[in-house]
């Protein structure tokens, strides 16, 4: 094998060619036979749905909302196919010879190469990242108008129902197509090298995974072009307001289901790795917590995800079938929808958070140069999270009118999820204790994340006292909480980890002191935004209203300011990631001087990520230990002369 | 050191190429495809967990004097098949059996069991899926008959999908083993519908327990 | 930069890289040991900082700043109290949270240029078993303190009155169900209740989910379709407090608002017989009280009727001129004709009230602000 390292040797290993493809655009996987496909697909779905309807002498022939779930659950699957998303699995299953695996479909050479279906994961991160944060803007746009109309009391700049649309909207598109996906993407670039693997467990599925995620905010956003507005019944579209909207209503549940299949994919996928695909030496307690919390999550997800499927799935039956789940009329029943969704939805926002865990944790000791505290315990809080994430799920009907009895035992398992989250708190506080801290951009995000993370977790627990959330469920001081939470808490682990592995994913460094800028505007802007929320909730300000009280016009006022302040501060990341992109200084390996596996190789990787598998021989986080070690790659045996000790590498796994 | 053999979906590609990724250490014992497929039922198995708590919803939230609930504007009582439904559990229960004896016949090269053992699974599920469809024709309330009915075609339908997805798989599979692609060595691609096979079936007997008996 | 990695790894590695340094009964890290005099100075710093920054956030955030609205009932008081005490302890954590990490972020910043790394602490068994065990217990005391609330709250002497509610898109109605006071059966625009008295709720809904809140009286109850949920309180405080709709309901959620009135003895007593008088005489005033009773006030102004809502047209100006077949009409169906610059779907139909009430009402607007 190469002789020279890895971080110095420029890896860009020609391309094999693969042989040219005969056939003509038309036939060629891509996005001219995307194209042709979707439009027969569409064709396919309407002469279905009304050769069905006139055949059974239905009326109307056009009816809208069985043609939307046909054509959304369609049109879609013709499009993959048109990308060539399936054609693998269609050969394989029908047994028809399968192109030999000639790893075309991996590696980026140009930017064409990204609106491809590629089946390298670090393209697919990359596709993922560029896509959540495209749909994290036209959320954020949406909070814009949210707040601008709550500037001031009464109703100036857009209607009640156009309201409650951009809130439903702003919400769903935060949730699902950007803080759930984001640590897809994120997972799918970094966690295959940190545990030594060459790609995910399933590479095909990886791209599928990807590819139904534009189709999900597609499907979103779509419903505004629908007759009465986009879906309005907010982001948790409980029964029975959702069956009595408009026809839009359908593209809330029909483009959950594609976020849903999308990420329970990425889910089963990164488990699969993280179980199989580990380098030797790489037992469970070596791996660093980026990947222990990635393995967590993927558990709730896979477990979790097909009840908010299943509960959408029976809400459409209720709209197109006109069953009665949970109408009243026919003796179906209402909080259970609500049951249904939340036994998804709490675990959701551990989904959205663990992942963030990870990420501070990666930081944190990297720029504290200490190892992380307790690093046993850090794994396995995650995994107590996990199983009490299971058991709260009630906590958002304490005043719903559900079963009675059930509200003592649920705020019990509700307040104890304090326990494994302070222990990850102060055990990240533990690892700053005495560290030698750089405050480069990645850490800023990582310590603001600390304590706007913990108003927003004790704001929880506020609400996870009955009694408590009598008074503030569904006012704006859970708004605050929201926000504190997947704000303060998820999107600030989000900049720290896309800041953190920049230099990696595009081989140059960002810009220090816009990325700096960004952190302060940021922090004081949502704070001034968030905090008063608190307050201006306990004190009678529902949510969801696009008029209020004038008490509390002041507060709003100074709310919606610190809102557009905190969009102005997106620009500037935006601004520095594309310029940084372009023309940024070039990143060497390891900027960061950082232990984990995906460290020690070039910025960006080559191609497949490793010349050899490397060999694990120690925890990742050993900063300060004199010569201690997380790997050796074979590149690296021109520096060091060691091999790894039996004892430490070979036994373990 | 756990190295696993290629799968019959990997078509050994030449390693003396520059361009290929350095061959990948495997942690674990299992196969990623058989790991893969048992998530993916974990996740189909709280799939039908959400369509029983419906069910348990309609059921046991909402009071209702007998069970199955008294047809609106008379007084009689919903009915359910509940002996045809015996005879299909009893079928698919067979079709286990049978996918079983498939694949472990490839995996002694038995040829004749194997294509036996697949064409009888694939037999019993398609009989399974027609007496289901007759008993959805005659059974005398629609979806739309309360919410007995809802959950009862929800729960049944959402099964009979699932049926109807493992036929595909198996058929595929029959056709494949017809021109002989699986081998001893290589089984994968019969070894996952079988899986879903069971789960199917299990599936069904928790179903017909639930809804049937129950 | 490759210097950078070089410098971690340059140490061979016979050097062990995790120690576990464990002597029973005192404080000692796994990894390296600590400088016991430096530590302390550390901690008592840190100590001042925690205080200093707990004195600062508890100031601010309860007293300074009053948090919760004028507590209004027997169960507000129950729920101020775990509030306060939940505030507290939130509190506290969140000074310590905040000092360790102003501390941490003041006393251990790399200088520029500076490449070492920091002490190797793996952990250490006894603090991670106390964080552990202090928040347990922390949560587990407002866990029970929360329960024994709730469980003296669901619990009203049997002496209550029961009033029905019905929440509906976009109005709520009320009406007595028991004997009390003879107002059995009597329908009401608005809540009225007697001071120290318990008033159970009955609350229902025929379209979708709403929920029920008086800020001043704490509790909050979600009107679900298909069920009867309970709402309990005992009013404390004289005075009129706004109710309103925190579940998402549809277009008109945000104004779908109306208000309690808590009496003392004897105007409820005069309220009573107010009542009874408009149901006696008929005509015009029984007009007036579909009015009132229907809740029309919480949405429109009407100088007649004291009725300033702000939610639908004003009627003494836009009545003017339309004939008592329009304004019919306009209640029936109101989404038949929207008025300009109103939203439709929000006034909801009015089809089912009595026609002889129907008719008081049409001619009590006529007179009053039509024709
Ligand atoms: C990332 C997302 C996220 C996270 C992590 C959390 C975390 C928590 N949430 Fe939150 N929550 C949401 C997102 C999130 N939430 C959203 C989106 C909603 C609204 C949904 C909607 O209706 O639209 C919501 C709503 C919501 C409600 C319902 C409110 C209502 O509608 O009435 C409740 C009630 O119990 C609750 C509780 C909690 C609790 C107890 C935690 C805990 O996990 C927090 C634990 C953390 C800490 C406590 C801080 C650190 C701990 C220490 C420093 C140790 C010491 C602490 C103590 C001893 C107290 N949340
Ligand atoms: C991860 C999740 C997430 C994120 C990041 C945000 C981000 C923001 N949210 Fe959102 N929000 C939710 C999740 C999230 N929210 C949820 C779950 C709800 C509940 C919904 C429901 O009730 O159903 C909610 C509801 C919600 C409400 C309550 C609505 C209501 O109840 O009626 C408000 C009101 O202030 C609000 C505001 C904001 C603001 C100002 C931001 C800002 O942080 C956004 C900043 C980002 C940008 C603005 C984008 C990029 C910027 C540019 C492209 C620059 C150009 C723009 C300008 C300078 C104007 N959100
Ligand atoms: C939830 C708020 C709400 C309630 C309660 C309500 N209205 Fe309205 N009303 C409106 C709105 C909004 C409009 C304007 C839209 C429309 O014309 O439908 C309106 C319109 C009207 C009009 C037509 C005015 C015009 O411009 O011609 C009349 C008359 C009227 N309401 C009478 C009543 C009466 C009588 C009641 C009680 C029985 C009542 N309303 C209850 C909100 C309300
Ligand atoms: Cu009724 Cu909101
Ligand atoms: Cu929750």
């Amino acid at each position: 094998m190469s002789t020279h390292t890895i971080e110095h040797g420029e890896h860009e290993v020609g391309h094999a060619p693969s042989p040219p493809d005969r056939r003509n655009l038309l036939q060629r996987p891509g996005w001219i036979r995307g194209a042709l496909y979707t439009a027969i697909g569409f064709g396919i779905a309407t002469a279905f749905v009304t050769g069905i309807r006139s055949l059974g002498d239905l009326d109307p022939v056009w009816e809208l909302d069985v043609l939307l779930t046909a054509w959304t659950v369609i049109v879609p699957l013709a499009f993959l196919a048109g990308m060539g998303v399936f054609s693998y699995w269609i050969y394989w299953v029908t047994g028809k010879p399968t192109q030999p695996e000639d790893h075309s479909g991996h590696g980026a050479e140009s930017w064409k190469d990204y609106f491809r279906v590629n089946t390298d994961h670090k393209v697919i991160g990359v596709q993922y990242l560029i896509t959540v944060f495209f749909f994290f803007i036209i959320g954020g746009l949406m909070a814009m108008f949210i707040r601008a109309e709550l500037a001031e009391p009464g109703t100036q700049l857009i209607d009640p129902n156009a309201f409650n649309g951009f809130t439903s909207v702003h919400a769903t598109l935060m949730i699902f197509l950007f803080v759930v996906p984001v640590f897809a993407g994120l997972g799918n670039y970094v966690i295959p090298i940190m545990i030594g693997a060459t790609d995910m467990a399933f590479p095909r599925l990886n791209a599928l995974s990807f590819w139904m995620l534009p189709i999900a905010g597609f499907i979103i956003l779509a419903s505004f072009l629908l007759p009465g507005g986009a879906f309005s019944a907010g982001w948790t579209n409980y029964a029975p307001l959702a069956t009595q909207q408009p026809d839009s209503n359908l593209m809330f549940q029909m483009g959950v289901q594609w976020a849903g299949a999308s990420s329970i994919a990425t889910a089963l996928n990164f488990l699969v790795t993280i179980i199989t695909m580990r380098a030797p030496g790489m037992t469970f307690f070596r791996m660093p917590l980026l990947v222990w919390a990635n393995f967590t999550t993927s558990t709730l997800v896979v477990l979790a995800t097909p009840f908010i499927a299943g509960s959408q799935f029976l809400l459409m039956f209720d709209r197109v079938l006109h069953t009665n789940f949970f109408e009243v009329a026919g003796g179906g029943y209402v909080v259970g929808y609500q049951h249904i969704f939340w036994f998804y939805s709490h675990p959701a926002v551990y989904i959205m958070l663990l992942p963030g865990f990870g990420i501070v944790s990666e930081v944190l000791s990297v720029f504290a140069r200490k190892p992380i505290f307790g690093y046993r315990l850090m794994a396995l809080s995650l995994v107590a999270i996990l199983f009490l994430g299971f058991s709260v799920w009630a906590h958002h009907m304490f005043v719903a009118g559900m079963a009675p009895w059930l509200r003592i035992p649920m705020m019990i398992t509700t307040l104890l999820i304090a326990v494994p989250t302070g222990i990850k708190v102060f055990s990240w506080l533990a690892t700053l204790w005495e560290g030698r801290i750089h405050f480069k951009t990645p850490m800023l995000w990582a310590v603001g994340f600390i304590s706007m993370f913990v108003i927003g977790g004790l704001s929880g627990i506020m609400l996870g006292s009955v009694p408590i959330d009598q008074h503030a469920s569904d006012t704006y001081f859970v708004v605050a909480h929201i926000h504190y939470v997947l704000y303060g808490g998820s999107v600030f682990t989000i900049f720290a980890g896309v800041y953190y592995w920049f230099p990696k994913m595009t081989g140059r460094m960002y810009n220090e002191a816009l990325g700096k800028a960004h952190f302060w505007l940021t922090f004081v802007a949502f704070n001034v935004t968030f905090f008063a929320q608190h307050w201006v909730g306990l004190q009678g300000m529902p949510r969801r209203v696009a008029d209020y009280d004038p008490a509390f016009a002041n507060w709003n006022m100074i709310s919606s300011i610190g809102g557009f302040v905190l969009g102005a501060s997106t620009l500037i990341f935006l601004y520095n990631m594309l310029v940084s992109w372009r023309s940024g200084a070039p990143a060497p390996g390891n900027p960061w001087r950082a232990l984990t596996i995906e460290w020690q190789i070039s910025s960006p990787p080559s191609k497949y990520n490793f010349d050899e598998i490397p060999q694990v021989v120690g925890g990742p986080y050993e900063y300060g230990v004199p010569g201690a070690r997380h790997v050796v790659l074979n590149g690296s045996r021109t520096v060091e002369t060691e091999k790894p000790e039996p004892a430490t590498a070979g036994a373990e796994h | 050191m756990t190295s696993i053999a290629h799968t019959d979906s990997d078509h050994g590609h030449s390693h003396d190429h520059e361009d290929h990724p350095p061959e990948q250490y495997y942690s674990s014992k299992v196969e990623p495809p058989i790991l893969g497929i048992y998530l993916f039922l974990a996740s189909e198995a709280m799939l039908f967990g959400s369509f029983f708590a419906a069910y348990f919803f309609a059921r046991v939230a909402v009071p209702h004097e007998f069970w199955p609930p008294i047809r609106p504007g008379t007084n009689v009582q919903f009915q359910l098949p509940v002996f045809l439904a015996l005879i299909n559990t009893i079928i698919l229960v067979t079709s286990s059996v049978t996918v079983h004896w498939a694949v472990t016949s490839l995996k002694r090269n038995y040829r004749a069991g194997l294509i036996a053992g697949l064409s009888l699974t694939v037999l019993l599920g398609l009989t399974f899926l027609l007496i289901q469809i007759r008993e959805y024709m005659r059974i005398g309330f629609s979806p739309r008959d309360e919410a007995f009915g809802s959950t009862f075609f929800g729960l049944t339908g959402l099964h009979g999908a699932h049926v109807f997805m493992g036929l595909m798989f198996l058929t595929f599979a029959l056709m494949r083993s017809m021109k002989g692609h699986y081998s001893a060595k290589h089984h994968l691609g019969l070894e996952l519908p079988a899986i879903y096979w069971h789960f199917v079936d299990v599936m069904w007997i928790v179903v017909y327990v639930m809804v049937y008996v129950v | 930069m490759g210097s950078w990695r070089a410098a971690s790894t340059a140490c061979g590695n016979r050097c062990p890289f995790r120690i576990a340094v464990r002597e029973p009964g005192r404080l000692v890290f796994r990894g390296a040991k600590p400088g016991p005099s430096v530590r302390k100075t550390l901690y008592i710093q840190l100590l001042l900082l925690t205080v200093v920054i707990g004195a600062i956030t508890f100031v601010i955030s309860l007293v300074a700043i009053s948090w919760l609205p004028t507590v209004a009932s027997e169960e507000g008081k129950r729920i101020d109290d775990i509030y306060l005490f939940t505030s507290v302890i939130c509190i506290g954590i969140f000074a310590l949270v905040a000092a360790v990490t102003v501390y941490a972020v003041l006393k251990f910043r790399a200088g520029p240029g500076d490449m070492e790394d920091g002490k190797p602490i793996h952990g250490h068994t006894g603090v991670e078993i106390f964080w552990t065990v202090i928040p347990t217990i922390l949560v587990t005391v407002i866990g029970i303190w929360s329960a024994v609330v709730v469980v003296q709250n669901d619990d009203l002497p049997d002496d209550h009155r029961i009033v029905n509610v019905e929440a509906q898109q976009f109005a709520w109605s009320f009406s007595y169900i028991d004997e009390r006071d003879g107002l059995n059966g009597m329908q009401v625009g608005e809540l009225v209740v007697r001071v120290n008295e318990p008033v159970e709720l009955h609350m229902r809904s025929p379209d979708v989910i709403h929920a029920f809140w008086v800020p001043e009286w704490r509790q909050k109850q979600d009107v679900v379709p298909g069920i009867t949920t309970f709402y309990r309180i005992t009013p404390t405080l004289e005075g009129t407090f706004p109710i309103i709709c925190t579940e998402l309901c549809g277009l008109g959620h945000s104004v779908m608002r109306n208000q309690v009135r808590v009496l003392s003895d004897a105007d409820f007593d005069a309220w009573v017989a107010d009542q009874q008088q408009a149901v006696d005489s008929g005509g015009a005033t029984l007009g007036q009280s579909v009015f009132q009773n229907q809740g029309c006030a919480a949405c429109h102004t009407l100088s007649a009727a004291d009725a300033t809502g702000a939610v639908g047209p004003d009627l003494d100006s836009v009545l003017a001129g339309q004939s008592a077949e329009e304004i019919r009409q306009s209640i029936v169906d109101p989404n038949d004709v929207i008025s300009e610059g109103f939203a439709e779907g929000v006034m909801p139909p009015y089809g089912a009230v009595p026609e002889d009430q129907l008719d008081a009402l049409v001619e009590y607007l006529v007179t009053e602000a039509g024709g």
